[in-house]
């Protein structure tokens, strides 16, 4: 059997491959390339830091269970981070059950009223960073409701269709559109609003 | 179509979910109104922001800790499925197994003791006969779950009941 290399210089299929055989080294390495990435996508959608810790800890070890059925039809990191996601839409419905608030009861209860506000323009700022910039959108994503944040990550970051997050959610396509509507000129809003304040637009 | 359902197609179109003949008749009617227009423009520029847009952060734990966890949960799902998978032993492993037959064998004793007459075919057993049947005669399957501590068993006990080989076999 050939030597293994360093496990830090390894190239993620070779470490998959030797995970799948059992190599929990191997396994630790791809932990430690993508921990930060998967606690990103877990704190994004649950905005609290030990939830998401916590999520990201099981995460991985579904992954180390399910290694199998991965086939590399997409980059391992995709693959960890769709569990993960899943594993956060699990707890908010958990959360959702324990507030005795059912989903479809969450339906747009708020939406008449919420969609005639209207969409802000909100264009590209000169003169600040698209580290500031993050820093503003992920303050702003902090203000939505777990129902309007969860399908902007799932679209914007995850990079899920309409389809896809309607069966993650277990909602319609309708409703999906429509709380990615109004999830992003909330979005827009908030983001003009703290652009304002800042003098930063007039 | 009524405003919103205008807005959410607009959206649609801005997101590529929009395609074919429809997609193809909104943008005629975008291109003749300016709110229409304007709309798209403000969807296009906060999907622009949006993209790649997600703050990066650290772990706020040592990744020597994590890891810790995450071997401690594998380990700890490892050996729960083992635990599961695992036959019982001692008394446990007699219970589960020995139960059964222990039921098969009083089954096939009060058979072999209720069936003294065969109704249909006018034999009568004198007293010295014994009906008895052998493992070869009967067919027994058992399940066990040891979740449930339940054990169910089947048997099936079809004898030759033709007169002459039943005489025989009687005598």
């Amino acid at each position: 059997m050939p030597e293994k290399p360093a496990y830090s210089s390894a190239e993620e299929p070779q470490l998959v491959e030797w995970a799948k055989a059992g190599d929990m080294q191997a396994f630790e390495e791809l932990v430690a390339r993508y921990r930060d990435r998967i606690y990103v996508r877990a704190y994004s959608i649950m905005r609290n830091e030990d939830i998401a810790v916590d999520l990201s800890q099981n995460a991985w070890v579904k992954a180390w269970q399910r290694l199998e059925q991965f086939h590399g039809e997409a980059s391992f990191a995709t693959w960890l981070s769709r569990i993960v996601t899943n594993l956060c839409l699990d707890e908010l419905r958990r959360q959702k059950r324990a507030r005795m608030d059912s989903i479809e009861a969450m339906e747009e209860t708020t939406g008449p009223v919420e969609n005639r506000m209207e969409m802000e323009t909100v264009d590209p700022i000169e003169g600040l960073s698209r580290e500031e910039l993050r820093e503003r959108i992920d303050a702003a994503l902090a203000k939505l409701s777990d129902k309007h944040r969860t399908v902007i990550v799932l679209y914007e970051f995850e990079q899920f269709e309409y389809k896809e997050i309607a069966e993650k959610m277990g909602t319609s396509i309708g409703t999906v559109m429509s709380r990615l509507f109004y999830a992003r000129k909330r979005m827009a809003g908030l983001l003009k609003e703290t652009l304002k304040r800042d003098g930063l637009i007039e | 179509m009524n405003e919103n359902e205008i807005e959410l197609k607009i959206q649609a179109l801005v997101d590529g979910e929009l395609t074919g003949r429809e997609a193809e008749e909104l943008r005629a009617r975008i291109e003749t109104d300016a709110a229409l227009r304007e709309l798209r423009e403000r969807l296009t520029a906060v999907r622009g922001l949006m993209a790649g847009a997600e703050l990066p952060r650290t772990l706020p734990e040592s990744g020597d800790f994590h890891w810790s966890k995450i071997a401690q949960g594998i380990e700890r799902e490892e050996r729960e499925a083992k635990r599961l998978a695992k036959p019982a032993s001692g008394a446990n492993g007699w219970l589960r197994w020995g139960m059964p037959l222990a039921g098969v064998a009083c089954l096939v004793l009060v058979l072999s003791l209720q069936q003294t007459t065969l109704p249909d075919l006018d034999i009568l057993f004198g007293d010295g006969h014994e009906l008895e049947l052998t493992a070869d005669e009967i067919d027994v399957m058992t399940f066990n779950t040891g979740d449930d501590a339940m054990s169910i068993v089947w048997l099936d006990y079809s004898i030759d009941l033709r007169q002459d080989s039943l005489q025989l076999w009687l005598d």
